[in-house]
């Protein structure tokens, strides 16, 4: 069990009476980057919302570490090392670029009203160390030059890679990143591409819903593949490939067909 | 890009500020505006409690002038028919606020979406019909009089030259305070929470606790307001505290500019000097007037008035910059 970061157990969650993740066990290993597939619909921004509690399970149960989630609020989650990216990438707009990563810094600083109000030598001391850790994940997606640029005014491209470094800055230990390649040209997603491994590469387990084939090939040493709420395959990219259920999948054919 | 010249205010544009504000209740400035700077110095500690929290937060509160009765009754019924310590009745009337806005909104904010406009819409409403018909303690309609001064030893605050000290003091270190929780964690929290709760929240944000908290804070603001408002006037009525109250204070943030700490003074004062100067011959038509200017600042200068002269005096400053800077 030592090197499964991430465990879902019969994880469900309907909405009304349509299963959107239906009965899914995954086993998430350590320090690797795992791809999530599958065609529109299959599930996969909802298993990151229940992996990240935005929505609660209906049955089953997810075990990050060894503890299960199921009752910890989503913000809560932040701290014990979980963090996501979304597919519309959710900047704060009425901030800088450096403002969005310090936000980010949030879950691994604590003081609040009372020491902000009055400047206590707590939220000096915290705050020069906030600034600090931010210029280092802004500069780590390379976008140290837009510090003070506010957010939105970014193009596209670099508006993804501000939002995973607003997530690197609450130190998680799992990320999860929803479509990170949706968007981008080629050159910029070598760029997401490159990394991404350097992020694997500090010892954060990556999970990344992603369509874009020969991003995910390239990438993951592990892929999940689901369909209508169920997982159908795993494996390895090349396993997959050649995995019938999986075509069957992509190409709407019938089982029976192949 | 003009933007680079953006940044702190200068000291000097500061030590300027202060010294026009010191200088007001002297008969040889603006002394006989005395009691008109006090009431804009109240007005400035309700206005920024709101831009806390609607303009940095995104939190829409409509009954900003509950808080503010609340405060203003309490204080009066516990030092006059009790004969409290006034001071120890402002304590009293801003913790008991407090605490009011903690149970109200506590289960609100367990709810998404904006169901705090509606809320305070309806408190706004409730306290304004009880400090009416509570007549017992309240006085009704005709109000109480005889609020004490308050006093430090021997000291009473009773002139308004004095009351002018008092209530601006008060005020500057609420604008201080305020302006370094929204440079802090606290304040970013708070600007991402309006910016996108789901981000917020994935970042470690607890929401709902943070909007009660700026929620309870922008009362215990309004409540002091309205403790230094019956103690000036030593005498109070549920007039001030209507429903339009609320909206004129929605009216003075958004002038001063929603997302702007100082730009609350500027608010206040504007809309103070219009209603005691101009609007008082329009009668009850005052309330068009109101309307009118939140829907033209909304259309035009959705930022506020006072961030915009501020951006025009910052484009100004880099013109000159650039035309000296040439050979």
């Amino acid at each position: 069990m030592s090197d499964i970061i991430l465990e879902t157990r019969g994880l469900s969650r309907y909405f009304g009476g349509l299963a959107a993740v239906d009965d899914v066990n995954l086993g998430i290993e350590k320090d690797k980057i795992t791809a999530i597939i599958g065609p529109n619909g299959a599930g996969k921004t909802t298993l990151f919302n229940l992996i990240t509690g935005i929505y609660p399970v209906t049955r089953g149960e997810v075990l990050f570490r060894g503890i299960s989630l199921n009752k910890v609020p989503a913000h809560q989650r932040a701290r014990l090392g979980i963090v996501r990216t979304f597919q519309n990438v959710l900047l704060f707009g009425n901030m800088t670029a450096l403002e969005n990563v310090r936000t980010g810094q949030h879950p691994r600083s604590s003081y609040g009203f009372l020491e902000a109000a009055i400047r206590l030598p707590k939220s000096r001391r915290e705050e020069e160390r906030i600034a600090l850790n931010a210029a280092k994940y802004l500069n780590m997606v390379g976008l140290g030059q837009y510090a003070q640029e506010n957010a939105l005014n970014l193009p596209l491209g670099q508006q993804k890679l501000l939002a995973i470094a607003r997530a690197l800055a609450t130190e998680p230990r799992l990320i999860l990143l929803d479509e990170p390649g949706a968007g981008l040209n080629r050159l910029e997603k070598n760029d997401l591409s490159d990394l991404i491994h350097r992020i694997r590469d500090m010892g954060i387990t990556v999970i990344l819903v992603e369509h874009d084939m020969p991003l995910v090939m390239g990438l993951a040493e592990k892929v999940i593949v689901l369909d209508t709420g169920k997982k159908i395959a795993e494996g390895t990219a090349s396993q997959i490939q050649k995995d019938k259920r999986v075509i069957a999948a992509y190409l709407g054919e019938d089982e029976d067909d192949i | 890009m003009w933007s680079v010249v953006k940044g702190r205010w200068h000291w000097g544009a500061i030590a300027l500020m202060l010294a026009i504000l010191f200088s007001v209740p002297f008969d040889w400035f603006l002394g006989e505006y005395t009691t008109l700077a006090i009431f804009i110095g109240i007005n400035t500690i309700v206005t920024v409690g709101l831009c806390l929290l609607m303009g940095y937060t995104g939190q829409v509160s409509l009954g900003q002038a509950a808080f503010y009765g609340l405060g203003a009754y309490i204080s009066a019924i516990l030092s006059k028919t009790y004969d409290v310590n006034p001071w120890l009745a402002m304590f009293t009337a801003a913790v008991t606020t407090g605490a009011f806005a903690y149970v109200i909104g506590y289960p609100i904010f367990r709810l998404r979406g904006n169901y705090l406009a509606m809320a305070t819409l309806g408190l706004g409403m409730i306290l304004y019909i009880l400090f009416r018909q509570m007549a017992q303690y309240t006085g009704g309609p005709d109000g109480m009089a005889g609020i004490p001064y308050l006093s430090v030893g021997g000291f009473a605050f009773d002139t308004p030259f004095r009351r002018y000290f008092l209530v601006w003091g008060f005020c500057l270190s609420i604008l201080l305070i305020s302006q370094n929780i929204v440079n802090s964690r606290t304040g970013r929290a708070l600007r991402a929470i309006h910016g996108s709760e789901a981000a917020a929240e994935s970042v470690g944000i607890n929401v709902a606790q943070f909007k009660v908290k700026i929620f309870v804070l922008s009362a215990v603001y309004a409540s002091l307001a309205g403790s230094l408002w019956v103690h000036h006037l030593r005498f109070v009525s549920p007039q001030p505290f209507d429903f339009l109250a609320s909206v004129v204070i929605v009216v003075m943030a958004v002038i001063g500019g929603l997302a702007s700490i100082w730009g609350a003074i500027f608010g206040a004062a504007t809309i103070r000097i219009l209603s005691d100067e101009v609007l008082l011959r329009f009668g009850e038509w005052d309330v068009i007037i109101y309307g009118l200017i939140l829907m033209l600042v909304m259309i035009f200068i959705p930022e506020g008035l006072f961030v915009r002269l501020k951006k025009i005096y910052e484009w100004l400053r880099f013109k000159y910059a650039q035309k000296r800077a040439e050979p």
